[in-house]
């Protein structure tokens, strides 16, 4: 090194002081290290995709999930997830689809060919010879598809194969099998997607939140106050605390079986959380009559499950699916065991014209504001250090200290990938036209014309 | 039926690699199977990685194959290795040397970011690599700092990973009379700068094993483990059983247990055990020697792979010990602390 150079130290932001008499001192932070690093979301894990019916045969979709570019295609009835990301110059493929046979898609700029089942680059369309075909390709993903929802397995490129969790370990505990351990005396047993004749309605759309902010929202218990005016609540007459707050240290128990999902199961309207009706300081008090009685538990990698909810026999599934470090796929699903046609039928119209408008839209709507409201203070990472947690915040800090143990892998900050360049031209010229960034690629409609 | 004929790379270092190439073959491929340390990208004559000069004999691009080489480089005898077939024995010279891309030791500076004393004769040593200066390194290889002041080198093993760059902890004993042990209890201090070199060493994390990991650490041999756990934690796919037994002489010398115990509830499959030799332990450490620590009960197998770092009579003890307990000798990896004086 030349003596004449002056020695500078790097430009890096210096972390913020925490006070130690906090609820989350330093200490205590220092054990959820690991998720407060998960900006871009946790790795090899299930995530969903799409529904089932985004996919129809021969389609051609491009999503991204914890900065990972994924393709998803269905032919002769399979259906292949491969990184949406050419190896060659980086092309999204998904952007124009270009597909020769049923096994394999090339990308539409340099025709690099890649098998779909492997990954393997096979061919190159104009340069059939080169040296560089089976020497090289793209990432696959794990594929399942139940109740009418496609799951990917996101993984680093070098996860291997016979690591691949099943699916179950992905998603909230069953019932009835987990009927003694989590005992429900106030509901039938609620269903899961897994089960036979299950039908999940719903939908998913981007939310411009952290992932983490979205999903601590779900089984925050003090959040529901910012449900207090939703027209669901009113219309049904439904007693909504002003808040729930923890009576007993066992009000959480973790879910952490070695060989199934890992999460915590929040024992709400049992003597373990007290349900707060009235403040007589503030001169409020829930006048609604109908009990509605729920449960909320939270398993890796960030899936709610909401018992009891919006009716008996129903449940709620919420996934927070990371996108970028500031978008996330909001999905919303509500299953149903139909064994009929009209038992199907039944649960499409009372979705359709009760859930869809006033659960799904209305009052999870209030949830994506108020998520919003809160990613600013953390969007710089400082919130991290400078909130200032009460008692019902055991709910997020014991799921935080949970993933930081359970997950399996940390995603990287999405590099050369969709939105990972905030400052980027092309984002800004779709902003202007009206276009907000989100979670599928949009696809070039008219080749002759842009 | 032709012959193969033999081609030299001449790194610049000096080192020469001979190299058989069949007919037909390109000097590339010919180098990739002969493991000689040549670089490449895309085997198909665009990227130009593959950049060698020809030096002696015959050997051009195999015919009508188009390349991103100009003309005129092809004159002055550039050839790029992947399309190149020699005509018969020839030498080629490539730009880098024999080390290229693989952990090649660096010369820089650092600053200090924090000096603490954490155990009765252990100092926390927090470094940062100033602007512009960059090493690639494996979980528990180590630096070399000159101590400043004097032109004297110091060997230390990083207790963090490539991921935690630019920042570089060391846990350094301190020996009384110590050079390095003199500075850092009297003179060091935040944003001193130091010269320094690395990586080195060949006591690293062997990847993607899946057996079980034996981690045996004496005092500041510790520094290694914790850079090959956070590494294993951090590593795609399941991850392997992991005991680290820790050891220390006395109570007052053991340090690094919240760090411990933070990694014991980041990383399930971590059992962590530690050791005080005399003295009356706290709850949780037990009496003894980190070595005596694993048992038979341990269900240690053959393939077990086993990491020792600290002092040499306590790297013997291992070793007898893991052997008897089943672990293959090939399978026991050990770095040796030795004081300098």
């Amino acid at each position: 090194m030349n003596d004449a150079t002056p020695v500078r130290r790097r430009t890096t932001v210096r972390k913020n002081e925490i006070s130690a008499d906090r609820m989350n001192d330093e200490k205590t932070q220092s054990q959820y290290q690991p998720y407060k690093d998960a900006a871009w979301g946790f790795v090899n894990h299930w995530y969903p995709a799409l529904f089932t019916e985004e996919l129809p045969e021969q389609a051609v979709e491009g999503i991204q999930i914890a900065g990972i570019p994924i393709l998803l295609r269905r032919a002769a009835g399979k259906l292949y997830a491969i990184k949406d990301q050419c190896v060659h110059r980086g092309v999204r493929l998904s952007a124009k689809p270009m597909c020769f046979n049923d096994t394999s898609i090339a990308c539409w700029y340099h025709g690099f060919n890649f098998d779909l089942e492997t990954g393997v680059l096979n061919n190159i369309v104009g340069n059939p010879d080169s040296k560089l075909i089976g020497k090289t390709g793209v990432t696959t993903y794990p594929v399942q598809e139940v109740a009418g929802m496609i799951f990917v397995f996101v993984r680093e490129d070098d996860f291997p194969d016979e690591d691949v969790p099943p699916l179950s370990h992905d998603l909230p505990v069953r019932f009835p099998d987990s009927s003694e351990t989590y005992p429900h005396p106030l509901w039938p047993a609620a269903p899961s997607i897994l089960d036979e004749n299950a039908v999940a309605l719903g939908l998913h759309r981007t939310g411009q939140t952290n992932w983490r902010i979205a999903c601590e929202n779900g089984f925050d218990n003090a959040h529901i106050l910012v449900h207090a005016d939703n027209a669901i609540v009113h219309a049904m007459d439904w007693v909504l605390p002003l808040g729930i707050v923890p009576a007993s240290d066992d009000a959480i128990t973790l879910i952490e079986e070695e060989d199934g999902p890992k999460g915590q199961m929040q024992w709400l309207f049992t003597d373990r959380w007290t349900p707060i009706l009235e403040n007589k300081d503030l001169g409020l008090k829930i006048e609604n009559l109908k009990g509605r009685f729920y449960r909320t538990s939270v398993v890796l990698p960030g899936v709610l499950m909401v018992e009891n909810w919006p009716e008996e026999h129903v449940v709620q599934y919420e996934w927070y699916v990371p996108i970028t470090d500031d978008m996330y796929e909001y999905w919303e699903v509500m299953v149903r065991i139909c064994n009929t046609p009209e038992e199907r039928k039944k649960f499409q119209y009372r979705f359709d014209n009760l859930y869809m408008p006033l659960a799904i839209r209305g009052f999870n709507d209030c949830d994506l504001y108020a998520r919003e409201a809160m990613e600013e203070f953390y969007a710089d990472g400082t919130g991290w250090d400078n909130e200032q947690l009460v008692e019902t915040d055991i709910s997020p800090v014991t799921w935080r200290k949970l993933a930081s143990r359970h997950a399996r892998g940390i995603a990287k900050p999405g590099k050369g990938v969709t939105n990972a360049t905030k400052t980027s031209s092309i984002r800004m010229r779709r902003l202007a036209q009206g276009k907000a960034p989100g979670y599928k690629v949009e696809k070039i409609e008219n080749v002759n014309s842009y | 039926m032709l012959t193969p004929t033999k081609a030299t790379i001449t790194f610049s270092d000096g080192v020469e690699h001979d190299v058989p190439v069949d007919p037909g073959q390109s000097v590339l491929d010919a180098a990739l199977a002969a493991e000689a340390p040549v670089l490449f990208q895309c085997g198909t004559g665009s990227c130009g990685s593959c950049l060698a000069h020809l030096e002696e004999g015959e050997a051009d691009h195999r015919e009508g194959v188009s390349s991103s080489l100009l003309p005129s480089e092809r004159a002055q005898g550039y050839r790029l290795l992947c399309l190149t077939e020699p005509k018969g024995p020839c030498r080629f010279s490539v730009g880098y040397d024999s080390a290229a891309g693989a952990g090649r030791p660096i010369e820089g500076k650092c600053f200090v970011n924090a000096v603490e004393r954490i155990a009765s004769d252990v100092v926390r040593l927090e470094l940062e690599l100033a602007e512009g200066c960059w090493m690639d390194f494996r979980p528990g290889q180590f630096i070399q700092l000159k101590v400043p002041g004097t032109e004297v080198f110091r060997s230390y093993s990083m207790a963090t990973t490539v991921a935690d760059l630019p920042r570089i902890e060391l846990l350094i004993r301190i020996l009384p009379g110590g050079v390095m042990s003199e500075w850092l209890t009297t003179q060091a201090k935040v944003d001193d700068v130091i010269d320094v070199s690395g990586p080195f060493g060949q006591f690293f994390l062997k990847e993607k094993v899946r057996a079980p990991h034996v981690m045996i650490a004496g005092g500041t041999g510790l520094a290694p483990m914790m850079a090959m756990i956070d590494a294993l934690r951090a590593a795609p796919g399941r991850k392997p059983k992991v005991i680290l037994s820790f050891g220390c002489q006395t109570p007052e010398a053991l340090f690094n247990l919240d760090q411990i115990e933070l990694r014991s509830h980041w990383m399930a499959s971590l059992d962590a055990r530690i050791s005080v030799d005399r003295g009356e332990p706290a709850s949780g450490v037990r009496l003894g020697n980190p070595v005596s620590a694993l048992t038979a009960e341990d269900g240690l197998t053959a393939d077990s792979v086993a990491y020792l770092c600290g002092p040499p009579g306590m790297i013997e003890a291992a070793r007898k010990h893991l052997e008897a307990l089943g672990l293959s000798p090939e399978n026991i990896f050990a770095e040796q602390f030795v004081a300098s004086s």
